[in-house]
């Protein structure tokens, strides 16, 4: 245990330093074609014609794939954990977001790529786009994907995510009063200094060899080798130096786009977005609605919640179902609520693909709950140390969804934080602790919610 | 033309217009500049120029004959690295790496001419280098530790007054 609490040099503190970190863009192959995207001018059309003969009989241009070129179309992030697919790989009958990739061209230098792409002939049928998750369902609202406007194979092929928990009705008619809260955090672009950017290299034994600045190797690995239809032992990525992602890059943008221009050119091809494909195309942390109504004693207990959420999953779900699934476990956040009723929504709209970001799931519904505690002891003129102690997740408590706690850190985070803001907390404040409730901690509505630490 | 980048001369076949991060990177192949916006707005880019840190993906190179390039290769290598390298790498402030070679460039050529340790002027001398690892405290107290001439002992790298020990570990 030599390390823990050591000041250890980092590993690659010194390839940083002197320039040596090989990122992808930085590996140099001879005869490496440019990639460029020809990408949706426009958040939601039909496809009625699109041409890219124009592009493959220019010269310099050695490879233009669209929908026609990818084996299997079709394949979820998630595909693995049951979750079924929805996104085709390049845009077929219809364009969901602005900046959705609907052809890719390889050629010999940026210019003609870029050229190549300004040649190719679309032909939409401009259609309304759904931009807002509160609008998703109005009667009147545009239905914009295949599934409706929100996703609908959670378990049991619920459209939502759903938790009940104790008996809310109880709480609110036992409750002094109702506080409600309404939390809406926007989208938030990762903004890593490496853009996306992929290296494909096709090999002479027929395997391909990819770049990757991904943060999910085996994710991509996965992905690639299902779209292209290939065993994995045809794939060999390369990959673990990442010029920062933050979550954006768990996302397989680029490597089998690029993985199939390298087969169909037969040459190495790279593809490094731009700044602006990388805030306009590339996936953000998502836009969030929350909507909470705790039921409150005067003295500061919290006998149950209701809450509504809506999760901004952009045109296809991807990650989202597993991102809600996390947020719903840590709706009532670091604290103890016996009585509940959570209902989340995947929703889908014309924006980009939301996809993880530090904290996936959880950051939102921590800001809610966070801000909704401090409304709450506002309304009750108590202190919002106090309120968030008392109710605070202590050891043989329950989350949400069941789990017992056996190590919960709340009551020393808050002391924590009293002493680094430098707050005098009460004496019965410093001494409480992480162990089980017991006197006046233990009121009775919290003890049918009690777990037996032991078993879990 | 030609350009002296990090001590050796080499005529150069891009046009006129090329910028000089192109340059670099694809003609001479010296990767540590990055493209991060090609825009002049994240300064992962930065070399020096005669001295002077700047955005090498707005400098078109046929602007810049003779000139005399330094990029982080040209700085110290791994068995004599350079006073800000040191310094970067003895306060954790490269994260992920990709915009080090700017910081460190942008760094060195505010210690060369005479820069102090005061937090507000290092922070002005690397206004418009964006970092998304670190959220700039380890690269501030880097260049302070750089400019105040303290020495490294990187087998233990010491702990920086910015790093707290919330969690009680000794």
């Amino acid at each position: 245990m030599k390390a823990v609490g050591a000041r250890l040099p980092r590993y690659d503190g010194v390839e940083h330093v002197t320039g040596r970190t090989t990122f992808v863009d930085d590996v140099r192959v001879p005869g490496t074609l440019w990639v460029k995207a020809l990408r949706s001018p426009v958040h939601r059309a039909d496809v009625k014609g699109l041409d890219t003969s124009p592009a493959e009989s220019m010269k310099g241009v050695h490879a233009v794939i669209t929908w026609r070129d990818v084996p299997l179309l079709e394949y979820g992030h998630l595909s693995a954990l049951g979750i079924p697919a929805d996104e085709p790989l390049l845009a077929k009958d219809d364009l969901r977001y602005k900046g959705q990739p609907i052809a890719l061209v390889a050629a010999e230098d940026e210019e003609t790529a870029q050229a190549a792409v300004e040649a190719i002939v679309l032909d939409l049928d401009e259609q309304e786009p759904l931009l807002d998750i509160r609008r998703a369902f109005d009667a009147d609202a545009p239905v914009i994907h295949q599934w409706g406007n929100w996703y609908p194979h959670f378990e049991a092929e619920m459209d939502r995510r759903q938790i009940r928990k104790g008996d809310v009705d109880w709480a609110f008619e036992h409750a002094d009063t109702v506080v409600q809260g309404v939390y809406r955090p926007a989208a938030i672009e990762h903004v890593p200094l490496e853009t996306q950017v992929c290296l494909v290299v096709p090999e002479a034994n027929g395997r391909l060899t990819i770049y990757s600045c991904t943060q999910a190797l085996y994710f991509s690995l996965g992905v690639v080798a299902a779209h292209l239809q290939v065993p994995l032992n045809k794939l060999k990525l390369v990959g673990g130096t990442v010029g920062g992602g933050f979550g954006g890059k768990v996302d397989t943008a680029t490597e089998t786009m690029c993985s199939l221009l390298a087969l169909k050119s037969g040459r190495p091809v790279k593809w490094r977005w731009t700044r602006e494909e990388e805030f306009l195309c590339s996936s953000t942390r998502a836009p969030w609605h929350m909507e909470i109504a705790d039921a409150v004693t005067k003295d500061g207990w919290i006998l149950g919640r209701k809450m509504l959420t809506l999760h901004d999953s952009g045109a296809y779900a991807r990650f989202s179902p597993y991102g809600l699934t996390k947020h719903s476990f840590h709706h009532t956040g670091a604290y103890t609520i016996p009585n509940l009723s959570f209902d989340g929504y995947v929703v889908f709209t014309n924006r980009v693909p939301t996809t993880a970001m530090r904290g996936f799931g959880v950051t939102s519904v921590s800001f809610a709950t966070e801000t909704h505690m401090s409304r709450i002891a506002e309304v009750l003129g108590l202190d919002p140390y106090e309120i968030r102690l008392k109710n605070a997740n202590r050891i043989g408590d329950t989350s949400p969804n069941g789990v017992v706690y056996t190590d919960p850190s709340t009551v020393p985070t808050i002391q924590a934080i009293a002493d680094a803001m430098g707050r005098e907390l009460p004496a019965d404040h410093r001494t409480m602790s992480r162990q089980p409730r017991e006197g006046s901690l233990l009121p009775e509505h919290l003890v049918a919610q009690l777990g037996n630490p032991e078993e879990h | 033309m030609n350009l002296t980048v990090n001590g050796v001369e080499h005529d150069v076949a891009s046009a006129p217009l090329t910028s000089l991060l192109d340059v670099l990177r694809e003609e001479l192949g010296i990767t540590s500049p990055k493209a991060g916006c090609e825009q002049g707005g994240c300064g992962a880019c930065t070399v020096l120029v005669d001295g002077e840190a700047r955005r090498s993906c707005l400098l078109p190179v046929g602007a810049l004959d003779g000139a005399e390039v330094t990029t982080v290769e040209g700085l110290g290598t791994p068995e004599r690295l350079s006073t800000v390298q040191l310094a970067f790498t003895h306060h954790y402030a490269a994260q992920c790496g990709f915009c080090t070679s700017g910081m460190l460039l942008a760094a060195h050529a505010y210690v060369e001419h005479g820069g102090s340790d005061d937090r507000a002027e290092i922070t002005e001398a690397l206004g418009g280098h964006v970092c998304r690892c670190t959220g700039y405290v380890k690269i501030i107290e880097a260049v302070a530790a750089a400019a105040r001439g303290d020495s490294f002992d990187l087998e233990t790298t010491a702990a920086s007054p910015g790093m707290t020990n919330i969690g009680g570990v000794r």
